[in-house]
């Protein structure tokens, strides 16, 4: 026991260690952990004062309302280490096994390097408002501190036991590609309620509240809540059920454990299929020389790297959502609820043109080292945005169909897709100039939340931030006539486009080819 | 006769850490040159600089008389580069690699689809042409990035560890290409840390150590008498013989 005890101390260590080891000699990272720490700080309090306000709800509405604030809980456990951060190092079961340790040293180990940090802090807190919002007398006090470690527990388990059997999975190439994909799904299923709701399928929250409480009553995290409600020997029942889910999690996860130490780390072996380019290529219908080159290594790119697809396909999901949920709010509207998507989608589109060069990371060397003029870096510009726009018009045409047919008139669409296009063409003329002021690295790792390298978040932020501001402003000349009804004005909105973006490439080609060597660093920092 | 590259004082810091100070490089044309060192000599740091690849915080780099900074279209055609960690375009096949980097330097379509076949054909990639660079083993990246770099014909080439994890087939394939390639009168600068490859293939040898060149000339001039490796540990000045501490380490009597 003392050995399994002092292990356990050991990773809480390792995990603090890791943690301190990052902040090492960076003060962006170091603001970024403090603003992290202040935002925990402030999610464990907000968590807990809203968990206890539902206190003053009616008994029937705060019991369901905790139950499925405890099955959210749970459910961002399993998804959000998955999702947006990988794995971190502590996490990693193939990284120990080389050591002499037992599955029960470890599992204890893990759990306790898991609980250890801000975050699961914070959300430990945040629970203990649910013993508030529940809890008659004593009794419910005395059986509200232990429900809510157990819900902890939960969480911690469930979270580790699909980390650890996805791992071998996330560990190769082709798994990440996956999880990419499965990660726009997510944000889908998140978006569906919204959907429903503003449809007005179910418009009684009451009753959706009512019915999740009812399907969640019997889920590990609702036998919590409802102990904390119940007290007595119910109470007590309930919560040993909950242990007992706990154990048989935790058990699954040393099998799981035990089992991923053992195989192979399937990043090394190559198996799988192999894929090889098509023989038949793009490069025919292109002109020769450099810009053809470009392009038809974005058009490659837009197709098999993953990170690509998914900023195509989010964008497109985005906008159909927007679409139909602006139709379901008034019924009928007029031409600014086709533009409003059209737009949107533009915008989305061209943001990816706004660290143009991040895609390529490490290996844009091979353009930097051939790059001799300003010129070539305008050249290399105009052939991203060339291939953009072979991908983006045709895209941009079918977006502002679809939202003039929800909206109840085809002929929408020929005012929308100009206006559409002459946007994606500012959002580039913008990009460009960003793509070489405030370049970025892409995460190696693909995450569909965060998409910059550590310690780069927030200039990521900052700076689609900045392209999207800018980008409106300067859309505002072609899109505010046609809203106050001079519809032929979105005839001007092509070229108006087509001006911003040479104009910027221009710009950007001056700054772009003084700043390579600096420009290379940014996109290229380990992820 | 100008030298294929000389630099004067070349100097970079990294926060705290001064990572290559002063460094006086000179490399004769038609050489075929190893850089050696230690880890954190400041090898990658200094090819990184001569190539145009990481700006210099101070001092002077010429390749065949012409300022790197100052004149990069005359130098940009006549080098051609292998950097370290070789990250490449994982997302093309070997072949569209070598169409695209022939394509950026403006050599016409038809002239590179003949030189990339030509270099895929005597690297033994043409079985792998059309998989993706992502699939290719370290030798393959290897081949294929010596393959992207000597495809506009330079003058000088500079390789950041070519043969590291490279195996000994890809090796002497590499090996063969690049003879070749200097017995034409064009300058090969390696960097390496495998003395006995850098003994039996250059000619000229540079030493470098903590951020310094510590040694440079022809290799026998930097040798003496001695193998190179034993050359290298004394300019270096060997850390620690292994013979202090450890009583524990070994099978019990």
């Amino acid at each position: 026991m003392a050995r399994v005890a002092g292990m356990t101390l050991l990773f809480v260590r390792l995990k603090l260690s890791l943690v301190r080891g990052g902040l090492r000699d960076d003060a962006g990272k170091q603001a970024g952990f403090v603003f992290s720490l202040a935002a925990a700080l402030l999610a464990a309090v907000a968590g807990f004062a809203l968990l206890s306000l539902i206190r003053l709800a009616p008994s029937g509405v705060a019991l369901d309302l905790v139950t499925v604030a405890f099955a959210v809980f749970a459910v961002g456990w399993i998804v959000v280490p998955l999702t947006a951060f990988g794995l971190d190092e502590t996490l990693d079961p193939a990284r120990l096994a080389v050591f002499p340790l037992t599955t029960r040293q470890l599992a204890t180990g893990m759990l306790a390097a898991s609980a250890t940090g801000a975050w699961p802090v914070a959300s430990l807190a945040a629970l203990f408002g649910g013993v508030v919002a529940l809890s008659h007398g004593p009794g419910g006090v005395l059986l509200g501190v232990p429900a809510v470690v157990l819900q902890f527990a939960f969480c911690l388990t469930a979270s580790r036991l699909v980390t650890t059997a996805l791992s071998g999975v996330l560990r190769t190439r082709r798994g990440r590609d996956l999880l990419a994909v499965a990660a726009i799904f997510v944000v889908l299923l998140v978006q569906l309620p919204n959907l429903l709701v503003n449809r007005g399928l179910s418009g009684d929250p009451t009753r959706i509240l009512a019915s999740a409480g009812d399907v969640l009553r019997w889920t590990p995290p609702g036998l919590a809540a409802h102990a904390i409600a119940d007290g007595g020997l119910i109470g007590v029942a309930e919560l040993i059920v909950v242990a007992m889910a706990v154990v048989v999690l935790a058990w699954l996860w040393i099998v799981a454990l035990r089992h991923a130490l053992v195989r192979p780390d399937a990043s090394t072996g190559s198996g799988g299929s192999v894929r090889r380019s098509g023989r038949v290529s793009i490069g025919r219908f292109l002109p020769d020389g450099m810009l053809g080159a470009v392009v038809a290594k974005e058009l490659k790119y837009a197709g098999r790297e993953p990170r690509g697809r998914v900023n195509w396909i989010v964008a497109l999901f985005v906008t159909v959502i927007v679409t139909l949920s602006l139709h379901g709010q008034d019924g009928g509207a007029g031409l600014g609820s086709v533009l409003g998507p059209a737009c949107l989608a533009a915008v989305m589109i061209g943001l990816q043109a706004g660290n143009s060069f991040g895609i390529d990371g490490g290996s844009l060397w091979m353009n930097a080292v051939a790059f001799s003029t300003p010129r070539d870096v305008r050249t290399d510009l105009a052939g991203r945005h060339l291939a953009m726009a072979v991908i983006g018009v045709p895209l941009l045409a079918l977006v502002s169909l679809f939202a003039a047919l929800v909206a109840g008139d085809a002929v929408w669409a020929l005012a929308a897709a100009p206006i559409a296009w002459g946007v994606l063409g500012v959002a580039m003329g913008v990009g460009a100039i960003t793509s070489v002021t405030a370049p970025y690295t892409y995460p190696a790792r693909l995450n569909a939340f965060s998409g910059a390298a550590p310690g780069q978040g927030g200039q990521a932020f900052a700076a689609s931030f900045a392209t999207m501001l800018v980008t409106g402003v300067l859309t505002l000349p072609v899109v505010l006539p046609v809203l106050f009804g001079l519809t032929w004005w979105a005839v001007l909105a092509v070229p108006y486009g087509v001006g911003v973006a040479w104009a910027g490439r221009r710009i950007a080609s001056g700054i772009g080819f003084a700043r390579l060597p600096e420009l290379l660093a940014a996109v290229s920092r380990p992820t | 006769m100008t030298d294929a590259v000389r630099t004067q004082g070349l100097y970079k810091r990294f926060g705290h850490q001064t990572a290559v100070g002063g460094v006086d490089l000179v490399v004769p044309r038609g050489s075929f040159t190893g850089l050696v060192g230690p880890n954190g000599a400041g090898k990658t740091t200094t090819l990184s600089m001569i190539t145009g690849l990481l700006r210099p915080d101070g001092g002077r780099i010429e390749i065949d008389g012409h300022d790197v900074w100052a004149d990069p279209v005359s130098v940009k055609a006549r080098i051609g580069v292998l950097p370290e960690g070789l990250r490449l375009f994982e997302r093309l096949s070997g072949r569209e690699l070598l169409m695209y980097g022939g394509q950026l330097r403006g050599i016409p379509i038809d002239e590179v689809g003949r030189r990339a076949d030509e270099l895929l054909r005597v690297m033994d990639l043409v079985e792998a042409q059309d998989k993706l660079v992502v699939d290719y083993s370290t030798g393959m990246r290897k081949k294929i990035g010596l393959a992207a770099a000597l495809l506009h014909n330079p003058g000088v080439l500079f390789l950041d560890e070519p043969f590291e994890g490279v195996d000994p087939v890809s090796a002497n394939t590499l090996i063969e290409v690049l003879r070749r390639y200097t017995a034409s009168g064009s300058t090969v600068v390696f960097s390496s840390h495998v003395m006995d490859l850098v003994e039996r293939l250059c000619d000229w040898v540079s030493v470098m150590n903590r951020g310094l060149v510590v040694a440079q000339g022809p290799l026998d001039d930097v040798r003496r008498g001695r193998t190179l490796n034993e050359a290298f540990l004394d300019l270096v000045g060997a850390r620690g013989n292994g013979e202090e501490g450890l009583s524990w380490l070994g099978s019990p009597a």
